[in-house]
């Protein structure tokens, strides 16, 4: 504020008075004792500033009512004010919680949508998976059969046999006929252990090679690693006579561990 | 077979693609038999990196359309642990196929029992909890 404040204009004012009022006194005790013409003049020059004092106090006084409503009227809107400010916090709170909600939801919307989007790509329809179920157990690749004892050679795997007998095995030898790996094959001699593996083990390859197999054997470079691993296969298959532990003994040992 | 693909692209003969398929197939079952991967690792064919190419490359029949031609699906877990060179270190040891061969062996034969003792339990967990809130 530029100008003084009321309350210090009004002190100031009561201390003028004050002062005024002392001297008028001192004046009037003085008179008593001196006889001067100044006394006179002072006294009304005196009075006339205590009324004007007085009138400056009256103004101040005014001025200070005045301020006095204005300050209950700045008050009252200081209140409102607050009141209007917890609005707008309780407002601001409720919307975050909102936008935190919904913000979850959509979160959680999305991860649904994705995952719904993964199924139907991988949607593979249940008549075919229960053909494939079938297939497989049926052939006790899986799941052994009931009766199975250690030294029955069937295992979940192709054993050698099945090796010798199948597609790779025969693909090197000269007399490969255009019906390879069908399990119809007179000649070699199976056990009846064995007679319901190998057909199926054929099964699962559906097409049948083409007649003309020793043309379409000039391999191109494509094929060569898979040529190789057949050589090793024929060739280790001559030497090794027996590569794979599938002996009764193994057998024997697995029983025993329960 | 990497090597192969290095080069500019090979077209193949329907024939040659069916040939392929019939060999890839039969191979890839034959993984599942841990001896014949004893077999492979003694005669050092883990070592050679186009080999292990070519299993990365087998990795396709992990694929629906391609592993319903499967008939020994166990082949494929074996496929992935193929792919870890500790594996194809490790199956040079007969007592590492031995023991797979064992393991094997004994979860084929007491899968079954296993799944029904399974499936039993479950069915009483769930007549017990049925069971006591109406009590």
């Amino acid at each position: 504020m530029a100008a003084p404040g009321t309350k210090q204009v009004l002190l100031s004012l009561i201390e003028d008075v004050e002062i005024i009022t002392k001297e008028l006194f001192e004046l009037m005790s003085a008179k008593k004792t001196e006889t001067s013409t100044e006394p006179v003049a002072d006294t009304g020059q005196l009075m006339e500033l205590l009324l004007k004092k007085d009138a400056e106090i009256q103004a101040a006084l005014k001025t200070a009512t005045e301020q006095g409503e204005v300050q209950k009227k700045i008050e009252a809107l200081q209140v409102e004010v607050d009141r209007r400010d917890a609005d707008i916090l309780q407002l601001q709170k409720n919307l975050k919680e909102a936008e935190t909600i919904l913000a979850t939801a959509i979160y959680q919307a999305k991860q649904k949508l994705t995952s719904i989007k993964q199924a139907n790509q991988k949607s593979i329809p249940s008549e075919e998976l229960i053909k494939y179920a079938h297939k497989i157990s049926s052939s006790h690749a899986v799941a052994a059969p009931n009766t199975w004892q250690p030294g029955d050679p069937r295992r979940p795997y192709p054993t050698e046999l099945d090796m010798r007998m199948g597609f790779l095995g025969r693909l090197n030898n000269p007399n490969f006929q255009s019906q390879p790996g069908l399990g119809a094959d007179p000649q070699l001699s199976r056990q009846p252990g064995q007679l319901d593996h190998t057909p199926s083990h054929a099964a699962s390859m559906p097409w049948q090679p083409p007649p003309e197999l020793s043309s379409s054997i000039s391999m191109t470079t494509s094929n060569q690693a898979a040529m190789s691993e057949v050589k090793g296969l024929n060739k280790e298959n001559e030497d090794v006579e027996v590569m794979s532990t599938d002996s009764s003994s193994s057998s024997s040992s697995d029983e025993s561990r329960p | 077979m990497a090597a192969g693909r290095g080069q500019a692209s090979v077209v193949e003969t329907e024939e040659q693609q069916r040939l392929r398929f019939q060999c890839e197939l039969e191979f890839v079952q034959c993984l599942s038999n841990p001896n014949y991967l004893n077999f492979l690792a003694q005669r050092g064919y883990f070592k050679d990196s186009k080999f292990v190419n070519y299993l990365k490359y087998l990795l396709y029949w992990k694929e629906p359309d391609y592993a319903k031609y499967l008939k020994y699906p166990q082949c494929l877990h074996f496929l992935e642990l193929l792919q870890y060179e500790h594996f194809r270190k490790e199956l040079v040891n007969a007592q590492c196929a031995k023991f797979i061969d064992d393991q094997q062996l004994l979860h084929w034969q007491h899968y079954q029992r296993k799944r029904i003792k399974l499936l039993q339990a479950q069915a009483d967990k769930v007549q017990d909890a049925g069971g006591e809130p109406k009590q």
